[in-house]
């Protein structure tokens, strides 16, 4: 029994062994997204919604203009929809920061956490309820000594849409005061 | 204990061989195209040591590294080395071959695909460098960036000089 159970500790401590000598680079995604909260947009309104994403510690990502052509920028795409018109995407500045592999050169980076804001507008015909967006964000990450291949991470946010309310006392001759 | 030690394992890499399960064996063989439009079978150099390096055009680490290489090639090169870069991005092909000329590369730049990723054990931190000895034999193996020095060491075993091997990650 003894040598039974010695036998399979000695073979997880090999196990293990190998498999930290391939634990290098990020276990899980390097960047993740908060979850979204449900935006309210009138129809035929823009509306902002803020995008929540943290870059895991120890990594940086390329910012949505970085300085070199060859760099892979972060980019957020999102799917069109036949009710819901996608404006303009906002990205914030990237940082400026050096690393160890290039001490002398700045790269124009996201770390921890960043927003990216969609601009969303529903049509005046769009039926008022709950919709889903969905898109994704695809951006390449690497840390102080290597770099990992570009990934995407699939995105969704809820955009609840009412109904465009009714003029407001614009026109005196439609106001109850009016006919008084 | 054991299952759990295998699941990791297996999580953490692509399906094929952990590039760490190479070392002592022949190196995988491919054959690829270079980005001068020629192509190069890695068992053809059978009979040089070979730094074999994955790189990408977005990978700021391999670029502090060719710099190195291109002098490696030029000091090692006379004595049986040959220093062979594998780009593993998808840039297009003019961007790569643009990447190479600025760096001044003069050893073959090959485009890497998928498959030949797969039988190194899924490349996925770049740089990522595998040295040969002259039976094609894997010696070592370095992720991301190292010291120069590193290499160096490395290079000298490869051609059968006797380099003093670093403790691998």
């Amino acid at each position: 029994m003894k040598r039974l159970r010695l036998t399979l500790a000695c073979a997880f401590l090999v196990t293990a062994w190998a498999s930290a000598q391939e634990e290098f680079g990020p276990k899980g995604p390097v960047v993740t997204m908060a979850p979204a909260p449900v935006i309210t947009a009138v129809q035929a309104k823009p509306t902002t919604v803020p995008l929540s994403f943290q870059v895991a510690s120890g990594y940086h990502i390329n910012s949505n203009h970085p300085k070199s052509e060859y760099l892979i920028p972060t980019a957020l795409k999102v799917e069109a929809t036949t009710d819901i018109v996608v404006g303009k995407i906002v990205y914030p500045d990237g940082q400026d920061m050096s690393f160890a592999f290039a001490p002398d050169e700045k790269l124009n980076v996201y770390t921890g956490d960043f927003k990216v804001d969609v601009v969303v507008h529903p049509l005046r015909s769009v039926e008022p309820g709950k919709y889903v967006v969905r898109g994704s964000l695809k951006y390449q990450a690497c840390d102080n000594t290597a770099c990992y291949p570009p990934k995407t991470l699939q995105v969704s946010f809820d955009v609840r849409v009412k109904k465009t309310p009714p003029a407001h006392a614009a026109n005196p001759a439609q106001s109850p005061h009016a006919h008084q | 204990m054991l299952f759990t030690g295998i699941r990791m394992s297996r999580e953490n890499g692509a399906i094929g061989p952990k590039n760490g399960q190479l070392m002592g064996l022949t190196a995988p063989d491919f054959e690829l195209q270079a980005i001068d439009g020629s192509s190069l079978k890695l068992s053809h150099l059978k009979g040089k040591a070979v730094l074999l390096n994955f790189w990408a055009t977005y990978c700021e680490p391999c670029k502090v590294e060719m710099p190195w290489f291109v002098e490696l090639q030029k000091q090692y090169g006379p004595q049986g080395l040959q220093i062979v870069g594998v780009a593993m991005d998808d840039a297009a092909t003019e961007d790569i071959v643009k990447f190479a000329k600025d760096m001044g590369v003069n050893y073959p730049i090959l485009l890497g695909k998928e498959a030949v990723s797969v039988t190194y054990g899924g490349v996925n931190v770049l740089p990522t460098t595998f040295f040969l000895d002259r039976n094609g034999k894997v010696i070592a193996r370095e992720f991301g960036l190292q010291s120069r020095s590193v290499f160096v060491n490395h290079i000298k075993e490869a051609l059968g000089q006797g380099g003093t091997v670093q403790a691998q990650k």
